[in-house]
């Protein structure tokens, strides 16, 4: 099961720096959710505020915005490296947790910047494969201000 | 930057509808702001329900000052400088907590809740201990309905004549809670762009960009109808987007408020088929007795029907008082800004009504926000557009009258006029000028 979930979150990242965004919403389940809270103590949605907090429903507008040609904060596009790693995978079969490090760098129109976070997923298994019921990425500097992100972590 | 301008006459930056772009690329003229603008107004520091006990402190910051807001034990309260009158070392390092004195963490000198000094070490080696002095004070703090604003000059127009006509979007907000207070929650999102200040707070007043900015995020809304029918948060996020694609002249409905002291708000935002000008649904219903219970139905009905977006407090203050939110513009350097969004829960409301508050705001005014980053974008690509040369001047004439009054006067325009921008440079000549 581990080497599952590996190639899984191994496949989700690729599909990001692919930009191929459609395909990543794929992933979530219907009731899925996209977070990423500002406080590392975070238990809901609903204590603080978040930097994306996005029922699938939503995440699909996010993902039809990032394939429109008119969208000016990723003209020029964005290149990413989603480097994941320390891979822990914790569940039944069914319900699985998984743990991961991860380290983004992105150039985007003559900079470079990095970001890191722990992240966590919690897969359902569903007939057509593993798919996301939630994810939660934890940015190490969640406070901080930021500059417009648009890609996804 | 601005040949033979020294010293730096800004007054010469606004020429009629005209601005020099100096005023957004040259550190010369950020410098002179810092002197005249923001060590001289009322700027919002925190609200007192960050600070309900004795004890009680957060950091904080007054320009590009950082500063302690302290409640003292008799309840009043104080906003000193963080750093020691010793060696000047910053003192406090934990963004909040509670505190019975100051002390350094260098030399250990410790300080009272009001700034005084209380104890050095080896008091023996100086000639008189009475001599040495406490924290620096900031001159003046004040609060209004439990908004501190605090102001290096020791004089000045006080605070309420500082917020003018603008005090009534504090009055609303805090009218819209059933208890009569308001508390601040949720923590804060932090958004950073590089570029000037006053370009975030003259795009907050832009009915024209969202058309072409935002067309983004309201085409692919568009393409998700069933956004529209599907739980609270997502219905509310999709509204928000959507409300982006208004025409020309569905905005020219929307009325520009400009009011003496250069604030600004926009009236007339909410309406059918947009952003509801009132909700229904249950949780509303529920919120609506106990309002009606605290003001009677006359006047919670009139709190209520207050259909303002942004009211802009000049120079660096935004609030929208139907979503409990709050801006707070920081000029860090003439090209670099940071913007604090905060929330606030109207007590004595539902719980559900607070969760509405953040994720309304997650949506509209995170970095991550599928419209502020486009904002944010549009920012940088100004300051990077005004570092030419190839032309010296920057345009606002959009929608201008024949004997429009600005600055210290108040005024209506249509929804699509560049008159708040004018009306802000009125504001801002004004100040820069003496």
């Amino acid at each position: 099961m581990s080497e599952e979930v590996e190639r899984f979150l191994l496949q989700e990242a690729r599909l990001l720096d692919e930009r191929r965004f459609s395909a990543w919403l794929e992933l979530f389940a219907d009731d899925g959710v996209y977070w990423l809270p500002t406080r590392p103590d975070q238990t809901s949605p609903h204590e603080a505020l978040s930097l994306i907090y996005e029922p699938r429903a939503l995440l699909a507008v996010r993902v039809a915005r990032l394939e429109r040609p008119d969208m000016h904060v990723q003209s020029p596009p964005s290149r990413t490296v989603h480097h994941v790693s320390a891979i822990e995978v914790d569940g039944d079969g069914a319900d699985i947790t998984a743990r991961s490090a991860l380290i983004v760098s992105e150039w985007r129109a003559g900079e470079s910047r990095w970001f890191a976070a722990r992240v966590l997923h919690r897969l359902r298994r569903t007939p057509p494969g593993l798919r996301i019921a939630l994810k939660r990425v934890d940015l190490a500097d969640s406070e901080a201000p930021h500059r417009a992100i648009a890609v996804p972590f | 930057m601005l040949q033979d301008a020294n010293p730096l006459d800004a007054t010469r930056l606004v020429r009629g509808e005209r601005v020099h772009r100096a005023a957004y690329v040259d550190p010369h003229v950020f410098a002179l702001e810092e002197e005249r603008i923001f060590r001289r107004v009322w700027l919002y520091v925190a609200h007192e329900s960050e600070v309900p006990a004795a004890g009680d402190y957060v950091l904080t910051r007054l320009g590009p000052e950082e500063v302690i807001l302290a409640r003292q034990e008799n309840g009043t309260l104080s906003l000193l400088h963080n750093r020691c009158a010793h060696r000047g070392a910053r003192i406090v390092a934990e963004p909040r907590g509670n505190l019975r004195q100051l002390r350094c963490p260098y030399h250990a000198w410790t300080y009272r809740l009001d700034g005084s000094l209380l104890g050095v070490p080896l008091a023996e080696s100086y000639a008189s201990v009475a001599e040495l002095p406490g924290l620096a004070r900031v001159p003046r703090v004040a609060s209004y309905r439990g908004f501190v604003f605090g102001s290096h000059a020791a004089s000045g127009p006080g605070l309420a004549e500082f917020l003018g006509g603008l005090a009534s979007a504090f009055d609303n907000l805090v009218d819209r809670a059933p208890a009569g207070t308001v508390s601040r929650f949720g923590g804060a999102l932090r958004l950073e762009y590089r570029g000037n200040w006053k370009m975030f707070m003259e795009n907050a007043v832009d009915l024209v960009h969202p058309g072409s900015v935002h067309k983004s995020s309201v085409e692919a809304a568009r393409a998700h109808p069933e956004t529209l029918t599907a739980d609270a948060i997502t219905q509310q996020g999709a509204q928000m987007f959507l409300a982006n694609g208004m025409k020309a002249a569905q905005w020219n409905e929307v009325e520009l408020h400009t009011l003496a002291g250069g604030h600004v708000y926009m009236g007339g935002f909410y309406r059918q088929g947009v952003i509801a000008p009132e909700r229904h649904d249950p949780v509303f219903e529920r919120y609506r007795q106990v309002l009606i219970a605290r003001h009677g139905a006359q006047k919670a009905a009139a709190v209520l029907a207050v259909d303002r977006f942004n009211n802009l407090v000049w120079p660096t203050l935004s609030i929208n008082a139907r979503f409990g939110a709050m801006r707070i513009v920081r000029p860090l350097a003439v090209d670099r800004t940071v913007v604090e969004v905060q929330c606030f829960r109207l007590d004595g409301a539902p719980q559900e009504m607070h969760e509405l508050t953040l994720q309304f705001v997650n949506l509209a005014a995170s970095p991550a926000s599928l419209v502020a980053s486009d904002d944010l974008e549009i920012f940088e690509r100004c300051q990077r557009g005004l570092a030419s040369r190839g032309e010296e001047w920057i345009d606002m004439r959009r929608g201008v009258l024949a004997g429009e009054r600005r600055g210290d006067a108040a005024a209506v325009a249509p929804g699509t006029s560049e008159l708040p921008v004018r009306h802000q440079y009125a504001a801002w000549q004004r100040w820069m000028s003496a």
